[in-house]
Parts: C-alpha cells; sequence; structure tokens
C-alpha cells in the first residue's frame, strides 16, 4: 500500500495563560485509510517514544457523531471536507508532501485549555439558560396523543442534528454562535412540548451568548459550509425571528 | 433596563436596525436613481420634479428622516463590526475560506470600509450639489439641471462619482441579501442573486449619468 508523508504544522500551547506556536513535525507513512485524528495519533506515538508532551486534543467517538473533536486543519474548520468531523476526515483526501496547519477553534468565547483542546463550556451555559422543555413527571402518555405535523417534526430533526462541536464558532469571521443557538432555538420552538417556554427561552439563550462574547452574526455562511451536520443557515433567520416576536411581546407586555 | 433598550442593545437588535435602515436607504436610492436619470432625457422635468421637492416644507421631515437613517445605520453597524472583532482576540495563521454553502464575498468582507466611504462622500456630495451654484432658470425654479451638467465637466469629479457608485454596487451586494436575513427572511439563493443583481443595475444607473454628461457635453 502507497503510504505519504506530510508536513505538519501544530499549534502548541502548554496552557490557557501562556502563549502558543506553531510547532513543525513530520508523518511519514501516512496510510490514506487513516483518519485525522488517528494522524494525530501516530504522531503522538513517536512525540511520547522521544519523550516529549503529546499533542493534546479532543476526542471521544471517532465515528463523527459526538462533537468531540474540533480543529481548524488547512484554515478550515474539521478540515477541507464538507459535512464531515475531524475524525471523519481521511488522510485520502491530502497530497503526498502536503504542509497542513493544524489550530484549535479560534474565539474568545473558547479559550484554549492546551493545544488543540478547548473550552466550549459557553456552548453549555448557552443550553442551560433556556435549551430545554419542562416535562410533566408521572406516567409517559401515550405515544400519539400529542399531533405533531410531519413537516414540523422533519424540522425539528434537522436542527435537532446539531452536535454543538463548535465549528461554526471557528469558522465565522465573528466568531458567533448564531447558527448553535438557531439549531437549538428551532428545534425546541417547532415541538407543541416547547411552547410554554418559547419568549423566555430564546431572550435567554440570546443573552447568555451576548454575555459569553460571542460576535454577531455576518450572514456570510461559512458555519454552514463547515458545519459536518449541514445544519442550514435558515435556522439562523429563524433565531432572528423568534427573537424579534419574543422582544415585541415583552416591549408590549410592560 | 427597559425591553426596547434592552433589543436594541442585543446584537440581534443591531442587525435589525442596520437592515431596516439600509433597505430604507436603498428605497430611497431608487426613488434617488428614477429622479436622476430625468437629467439626461428631460432637463426642464427634472428641474421641475427638484423644484417640487425643495419647495415643499415636508422635505425638511423627510431629511430629516434620512438623516436618522444614515446615523442608525452607521451606528448600528460600527457596533456590530466592534462586537465581532472582540469576539476574536487571536487570529488564525492559516484562514481559507469553507466555499460550498458559503456566501462569503470579498464585499462581505468589507462592508465595514465600503460603508465608511459614505461618511466622506454623503457630505461632498450634498455640499456640491444642493449647496453648489444656485442658477435661475426662470419664475423662481432653480435650474439644477445646469449645475449637474456644470459639475460633470471635471474628469475628477466624474472619476470620484464612478468609484463611488462602484463602492455603493459592492456594499450593496452583499446588504441587500443580507438586510432580509436579519430580518428573518429564510436564506434563499434567488434572493442573494436578485439583491447582487438589482445592486448591479442601481450603481451602474447612477454611474451613467456622470459619464454620459461627460463625454457628450451636456449637449444631448
Amino acid at each position: 500500500m502507497e503510504t505519504m508523508t506530510l508536513k505538519l504544522r501544530v499549534w502548541r500551547q502548554p496552557s490557557t495563560a501562556t502563549d502558543g506556536e506553531l510547532v513543525e513535525y513530520t508523518a511519514s507513512n501516512v496510510s490514506p485509510d487513516m483518519s485525522f485524528l488517528e494522524l494525530l495519533d501516530v504522531v503522538n506515538d513517536g512525540l511520547i517514544k522521544k519523550g516529549e508532551d503529546p499533542v493534546a486534543f479532543d476526542s471521544d467517538c471517532r465515528e463523527g457523531i459526538c462533537g468531540s473533536c474540533g480543529m481548524v486543519i488547512s484554515g478550515v474548520a474539521h478540515g477541507p471536507k464538507s459535512a464531515t468531523t475531524a475524525c471523519q476526515l481521511f488522510m485520502r483526501h491530502f497530497n503526498d508532501g502536503d504542509t497542513v496547519t493544524v489550530e484549535p477553534w479560534r474565539a474568545n468565547a473558547f479559550p484554549v485549555v492546551k493545544d488543540l483542546v478547548v473550552d466550549r463550556s459557553a456552548f453549555d451555559r448557552i443550553q442551560a439558560a433556556g435549551g430545554y422543555v419542562s416535562v410533566d413527571a408521572g406516567g409517559a402518555v401515550d405515544a400519539n396523543e400529542m399531533l405533531i405535523p410531519k413537516g414540523d417534526a422533519d424540522a425539528a430533526m434537522d436542527a435537532a442534528a446539531c452536535i454543538g462541536c463548535g465549528a461554526c464558532v471557528a469558522s465565522c469571521k465573528n466568531a458567533s454562535a448564531s447558527l448553535f443557538v438557531g439549531a437549538k432555538v428551532t428545534q425546541l420552538s417547532l415541538m407543541p412540548q416547547g411552547q410554554p417556554e418559547r419568549d423566555r427561552r430564546v431572550l435567554s439563550m440570546v443573552e447568555q451568548m451576548e454575555a459569553e462574547g460571542f460576535g454577531p452574526c455576518s450572514n456570510e455562511g461559512e458555519c454552514e459550509a463547515v458545519c459536518p451536520k449541514e445544519i442550514s443557515v435558515s435556522h439562523i433567520q429563524t433565531l432572528h425571528r423568534e427573537y424579534i416576536r419574543a422582544s415585541l411581546r415583552r416591549i408590549t407586555s410592560t | 433596563m427597559s425591553a426596547v433598550v434592552g433589543f436594541l442593545a442585543s446584537s440581534i437588535g443591531r442587525k435589525v436596525t442596520m437592515a431596516l435602515s439600509g433597505l430604507l436607504m436603498f428605497l430611497f436610492l431608487v426613488t434617488h436613481l428614477a429622479a436622476n436619470l430625468l437629467v439626461l432625457v428631460d432637463p426642464e422635468a427634472y428641474n421641475e420634479y427638484s423644484h417640487a421637492l425643495i419647495s415643499n416644507p415636508l422635505i425638511y421631515i423627510a431629511e430629516a428622516g434620512l438623516l436618522a437613517l444614515f446615523v442608525a445605520h452607521l451606528i448600528s453597524g460600527i457596533a456590530v463590526w466592534r462586537k465581532g472583532q472582540t469576539a476574536r482576540s487571536i487570529s488564525y495563521r492559516d484562514n481559507r475560506w469553507a466555499g460550498g454553502a458559503s456566501h462569503k464575498s470579498l464585499a462581505s468582507a468589507t462592508m465595514i470600509v465600503t460603508g465608511t466611504f459614505f461618511i466622506i462622500f454623503v457630505p461632498l456630495h450634498i455640499l456640491w450639489f444642493k449647496f453648489g451654484t444656485y442658477y435661475d432658470a426662470g419664475n423662481g425654479v432653480r435650474d439644477l439641471h445646469r449645475l449637474v451638467v456644470e459639475e460633470f465637466q471635471d474628469p475628477l469629479l466624474v472619476a470620484f462619482y464612478v468609484v463611488g457608485m462602484a463602492v455603493l454596487g459592492f456594499h450593496l451586494w452583499h446588504g441587500i441579501g443580507s438586510a432580509f436575513e436579519s430580518l428573518g427572511v429564510a436564506h434563499r439563493p434567488k434572493v442573494r442573486q436578485a439583491g447582487r443583481m438589482i445592486a448591479v443595475v442601481l450603481a451602474g444607473g447612477f454611474m451613467i449619468i456622470p459619464l454620459v454628461i461627460f463625454f457628450t457635453g451636456g449637449g444631448f
């Protein structure tokens, strides 16, 4: 089997408080069937054998559904292949002799913990601010008790495909979290279960989004282009409609 | 903080302010272009139209409204730009456009630059034409047509206007489609394409006027 040799320029940063820099590594005997994370595993094996500190990066399921991994590869979040997480990006999409730059998500709301690992708890705090529904405890109701139009169910499912990886923030020139928040708000506001908290949800989540330091939407659509789940920017427009509606209701009721 | 202030100070509220003021100024520009084109086809009708505008006392309210839109657009635009700047302190060493579903363009990446240009352009434009030489066409009607034709004999001024209108078209190339999305209209490629086409037609329409006057000497 043919193997490749790549030059990697990897962002190394010991901790949040210290400055980082790009460090060059040569990866040889790279199989085209390796994923990008497996490539980093091999590089790390070499570093450990030499007694050096391995490159820190997040990963969990390695099958593209958990949202843990995420890094900017060759200038694009999750790398050059669309609708793909870094763990599902295979080395066959690169050429022998390529120089590949690997950087962490860059946003002030996502501080670097170490190397390629960033702290995405800002997303958790936005979710906790309103991304939930309150349900009655007790016996489960009949499955078809509550009728939901097929179109609404499908649209809510499309929004729910968001895995919260943060690529939208990483790719936006304003480091905006609008696509993430839009997907979460849309998913719940389309469902009958989401109605009681509908206004409060969008107002609280947007307020938290601002407090975390994410920027405003640029309407450029880079987020949709890099989203591994192909979440449409139309969710951002839904977010704007929901926010305008909730704000008008608050203004007219006070 | 009142609910109104809370909305206006939020990043979505600022985008909505920017979109509404931008679209209303765009509508003004459509009427402005339609009236300006009269200068090429019917000088008398052009003077009569401008006379009808400036002799109407409501013009002051309209002017105040346009100034308010301009200032609202400026303030919200700068606020959006600044908030975006402060959201990422460390930039990427290798940063490329994603392509695919993205509609990022040179126009969308330079909105703050093309927008800022009009802080210079608009006051000069008003100074040269509204406060330019007063020629009397008789019956108390101002001969604005003569002023326009005289001003556009200067190649530097013609060049400034052609460049200025190119900048306007560039700003609207992203601005029209983007404004609808800020207001919550779901993204559709056709709306974006229509916005770009309208931007080209509007900027081209404005550009034609100084060019035609300059190359025909106004004696068409």
